[in-house]
């Protein structure tokens, strides 16, 4: 039995309805196949109440064994670092979150807002939100750059606005079946085996990127072409695997001709959504992509544009996803 | 006469933390006050930002409706812009925003409200076992089958959107995407197996087509004696219990209501106005108040902060609006108590006043005489209202009764997609202008009111269906809907108290929850309140 608590702070509770998309394994399979013991989630609680409320304080002063704490949503600081922004049961759930933390072997982020900030964090970031360790691409966030869970672990982040599914389910599974030791964690916290790839990789657009071939309008246009041109598309530069393991078993967002907004990457929402920058690149001197795909500089990003535009055949500038 | 004063802390987490004060007197609720315990301050992070910034931000209001959030954010944009936007894309925000609703409804139905149903407090009635056995957490043969086939109505979304939730593929103009035969024949697939699998063979126990003829209460009842299949479906089930245990003789509310409508007929709005926006409706707007129907006005709205944690002493329309935190501790000391605003309309020779939105306004405005041909047409839940009065259970019906309505909907909007024609039509991009943006999501009217100046946004206010139930009184001292339903409940266990919950959740407003009890005088702890039936 791995006991798990499921707190949500600052949250839409999109983490959690994403989860509740999972299949395989599903939510019920997760409980009653894996043996998960859900202390207590805000949506699945199956110990409420009276219990509940024993149970988070129990957890919290370390008589009840917690192994995995699992935290949706940012921290929350404000007003003058009071955390007055988010009472609950009576108590700053800034609170709840350091005794939690403190007590628990392990510690999982779920979503850009526990991982990040998130949005609520983005400029001017009205309630002094973070994340659990990172605050933006910073090192230390609400726990500070050095915390360590009992087990020795950092906090185990799996961002995305939402994350996947499962990308949940299957890190919960191999915390539940022993294989903590498995998980190789970036810099950034996240498990290599879902953020080493780009949101590029397996993308159904990538041979269009390859000979420079843009996806000029919205809608129908988005039936050839690839989106990095001319609508910002976050996919070469953002870790992700949402090409590979698709969106509710059907699509993500580049197939369904919808730009990478870079949702697992800390600058989510990029440049602070000022004026000008929502779904569309930014370019140098009114041509040349700002940004290039990572381990690439610009001038040997010029000379392979211009060959492989030169390069490109006549079906990568025709309808290819055709009716 | 006794009295005691019950501090529940947290009734549920949807939107925020819900903590809920009540007056209990000689075992009935007297009066009623909804706390939101959050705050996030999205409408001041969007200000001075790209004007399409809210298709991005608002989804992430509320992972629950967040598709909802970008539906009408982006009529708001379509209205501020003056886009065009063609009928095809009209079609697609159309299914993408009605598979929302349809995952929603079993997802909420199993897994927050019924939960609540195998609490022991009705372990009197014979039905309860069975109850149970259906709907018990993870276990219950019902609850297992509904929670889990309820991803499969946001496939569809996906199919259209990428993903669900969060997708931001809605742009003014029209859609992102441009789907091809095998992903409309693909999303038709999804959905009939959903039909097949839940929605007839569990949930009705009947045909979409014979459960959509029933007009009236009488027909509901004579329904459910109709056949067996019918009589145990879940649905028919849900009846005969609801009115065995008594969820239809509490939780009427204010009785007044709002819905700002959803869904639009293509060939009416491609060219979105605020002003056109009634008339091309499909799922109606509409106000009904005292017993009259008048139409819907966004002029007519307001928001009032007076016991809400904000700056401000007069109610503002939303284009005028502010949203200014104070600490609470502070807001406590000048008579506050909630981070919601409390919406109000202005119902002509009424004055200020709340409404309850949800499904079952919805329900009482498709009740309106007058729809156009292409308007929903549906005299069922004003009839309930008029011979049952509303309640919990009214409402709870009102929600389901959408599933078999709008799946069919969503059927034929799959079936009119030209998808040799267009998805999209650029759009000038205006530096200035005001927007209202509406839609229905799964628990109530949920809009945008935008401006733009310098090609920036000046003012961003989203009021949400949250806000329309769950705010707390206004400057005249009313209570907001929630609170005037929780008034009259009676508590059978002090102990444990499932009508609160039952109440506050029957407007979707709160998940699976704790309560506590304190003695509000001294603050003293009195006891610890389960609203659950598993512990
Ligand atoms: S659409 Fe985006 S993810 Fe796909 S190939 Fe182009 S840049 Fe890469
Ligand atoms: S495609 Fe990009 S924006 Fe979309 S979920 Fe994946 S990483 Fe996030």
């Amino acid at each position: 039995m791995t006991s798990v608590l499921w707190f949500q702070g600052g949250a839409c509770s999109g983490n959690t309805m994403s989860f509740l998309n999972a299949e395989e394994p599903n939510v019920v399979d997760l409980i009653v196949d894996f043996g998960l013991e859900v202390l207590w989630h805000p949506s699945l609680g199956l110990e409420l109440g009276n219990n509940a409320q024993k149970l988070f304080w129990d957890c919290a002063r370390g008589e009840r064994p917690l192994d995995v704490f699992v935290f949706e949503g940012t921290v929350m600081n404000g007003p003058n670092g009071t955390g007055r922004y988010d009472m609950f049961a009576d108590r700053p759930m800034k609170d709840w979150v350091t005794d939690l933390a403190n007590a628990a072997s392990i510690v999982v982020a779920i979503g850009d807002c526990a991982c990040w900030g998130g949005i609520p964090a983005a400029d001017p970031n009205p309630t002094d939100s973070t994340g659990l360790q990172f605050h933006k691409r910073a090192k230390g966030g609400f726990l500070g750059a050095d915390w360590r869970s009992k087990s020795g672990l950092p906090i185990i982040n799996i961002p995305g606005c939402p994350a996947h599914p499962d990308w949940i389910t299957q890190i919960i599974v191999a915390l539940a079946t022993g294989r903590a030791g498995d998980i190789a964690l970036d810099d950034l916290h996240r498990p290599q085996t879902f953020f080493k790839t780009f949101t590029q990789t397996g993308c159904t657009r990538v041979q269009f990127f390859e000979y420079k071939q843009a996806t000029m309008n919205f809608g129908e246009g988005t039936r050839t072409g690839c989106l990095f041109y001319e609508f910002g598309c976050r996919g070469p530069m953002t870790h992700s695997p949402c090409n590979r393991i698709l969106w509710n078993r059907q699509s993500s967002k580049t197939r369904a001709g919808m730009p990478c907004l870079g949702c697992t990457e800390p600058e989510f929402p990029f440049f602070d959504l000022r004026k000008g920058t929502v779904f569309k690149t930014q370019k140098v001197s009114g041509v040349i992509p700002k940004e290039i795909p990572e381990g690439s500089d610009h001038l040997t990003y010029m000379a392979h544009a211009s060959a492989a535009r030169i390069a490109a055949p006549q079906w990568s500038k025709e309808d290819m996803f055709v009716v | 006469m006794t009295s005691v004063d019950l501090f529940v802390s947290p009734l549920g987490r949807v939107e925020g933390d819900l903590d809920v004060r009540v007056t209990i007197t000689d075992g009935v609720v007297t009066s009623a006050w909804t706390e939101a315990a959050m705050f996030r301050g999205f409408e001041m992070i969007l200000k001075g930002k790209d004007p399409q910034a809210g298709l991005i931000v608002t989804p992430r209001i509320c992972g629950i409706c967040g598709g909802s959030h970008l539906y009408k954010s982006c009529y708001a944009l379509d209205t501020a812009w003056k886009t065009y936007v063609p009928p095809n894309a009209t079609l697609v925000r159309n299914i993408a925003q009605a598979c929302e609703t349809l995952q929603s409804i079993p997802r909420y139905f199993y897994a927050l409200f019924a939960v609540d149903l195998t609490n022991k407090n009705y372990a009197k009635s014979k039905l309860y076992d069975e109850a149970v056995r259906r709907f018990a957490p993870y276990v219950g043969t019902s609850y297992q089958s509904g929670v889990v086939l309820s991803n499969k109505p946001v496939e569809v979304y996906a199919i259209f959107g990428g993903q669900w939730p969060h997708s931001s593929f809605m742009v003014p103009g029209g859609v992102m995407s441009a789907p091809g035969l095998a992903d409309v024949t693909r999303a038709t697939a999804i959905l009939n197996h959903w039909k097949d699998n839940w929605l007839e063979k569990q949930w009705l126990g009947c045909s979409i087509d014979r459960w959509m003829q029933i007009r009236t209460w009488d027909d509901m009842m004579a329904w459910v004696e109709e056949n067996e299949a019918q009589y145990n479906s879940d649905c028919g089930f849900f009846i005969r219990y609801a009115l065995d245990v008594g969820l239809h003789k509490y939780g009427a509310g204010v009785g007044n209501y709002l819905a700002t409508g959803t869904y639009f007929e293509p060939s009416l709005y491609e060219n979105p106005t605020v002003e056109g926006r009634n008339a091309a409706l499909i799922n109606r707007s509409g106000v009904y108040a005292n017993g009259q129907f008048s139409e819907f006005d966004q002029a007519r709205v307001s928001e009032d902060v007076t016991h809400s944690f904000y700056e401000g002493n007069r109610p503002l329309h939303p284009w005028e609006g502010e949203t200014r935190p104070i600490d609470p501790e502070v807001g406590r000391k000048q008579g506050k108590y909630s981070w919601a605003k409390s919406p109000r309309y202005e119902v002509p020779d009424m004055g200020r006043v709340p409404l309850e939105v949800g499904p079952l306004a919805r329900r009482v405005a498709a009740a309106a005489p007058g729809a156009a041909a292409h308007q929903d047409d549906d005299p069922l839940f004003l009839d309930m209202i008029q011979k049952l009065g509303p309640s919990v259970f009214v409402r709870q019906m009102a929600r389901m009764h959408e599933g078999p309505k709008y799946f069919t909907w969503v059927m034929d909007w799959l079936a009119r997609l030209e998808l040799k024609e267009s998805f999209y039509a650029k759009p000038v991009e205006p530096l200035s202008g005001k927007g209202f943006g509406s839609t229905e999501a799964a628990r109530g009217a949920l809009s945008d009111w935008i401006v733009l100046e310098d090609g920036k946004i000046e003012n961003y206010q989203v009021v949400t269906p949250t806000a329309w139930n769950i705010g707390p009184r206004d400057s005249l001292e009313v209570r907001g809907p929630i609170e005037e339903a929780l008034v009259g409940s009676p508590i059978v266990d002090q102990e444990d108290p499932v009508e609160l919950g039952h109440v506050a959740r029957s407007f979707d407003s709160c998940l699976v929850c704790t309560v506590h009890a304190y003695d509000g005088k001294t603050g003293r702890e009195l006891s610890k309140f389960v609203v659950n039936g598993m512990v």
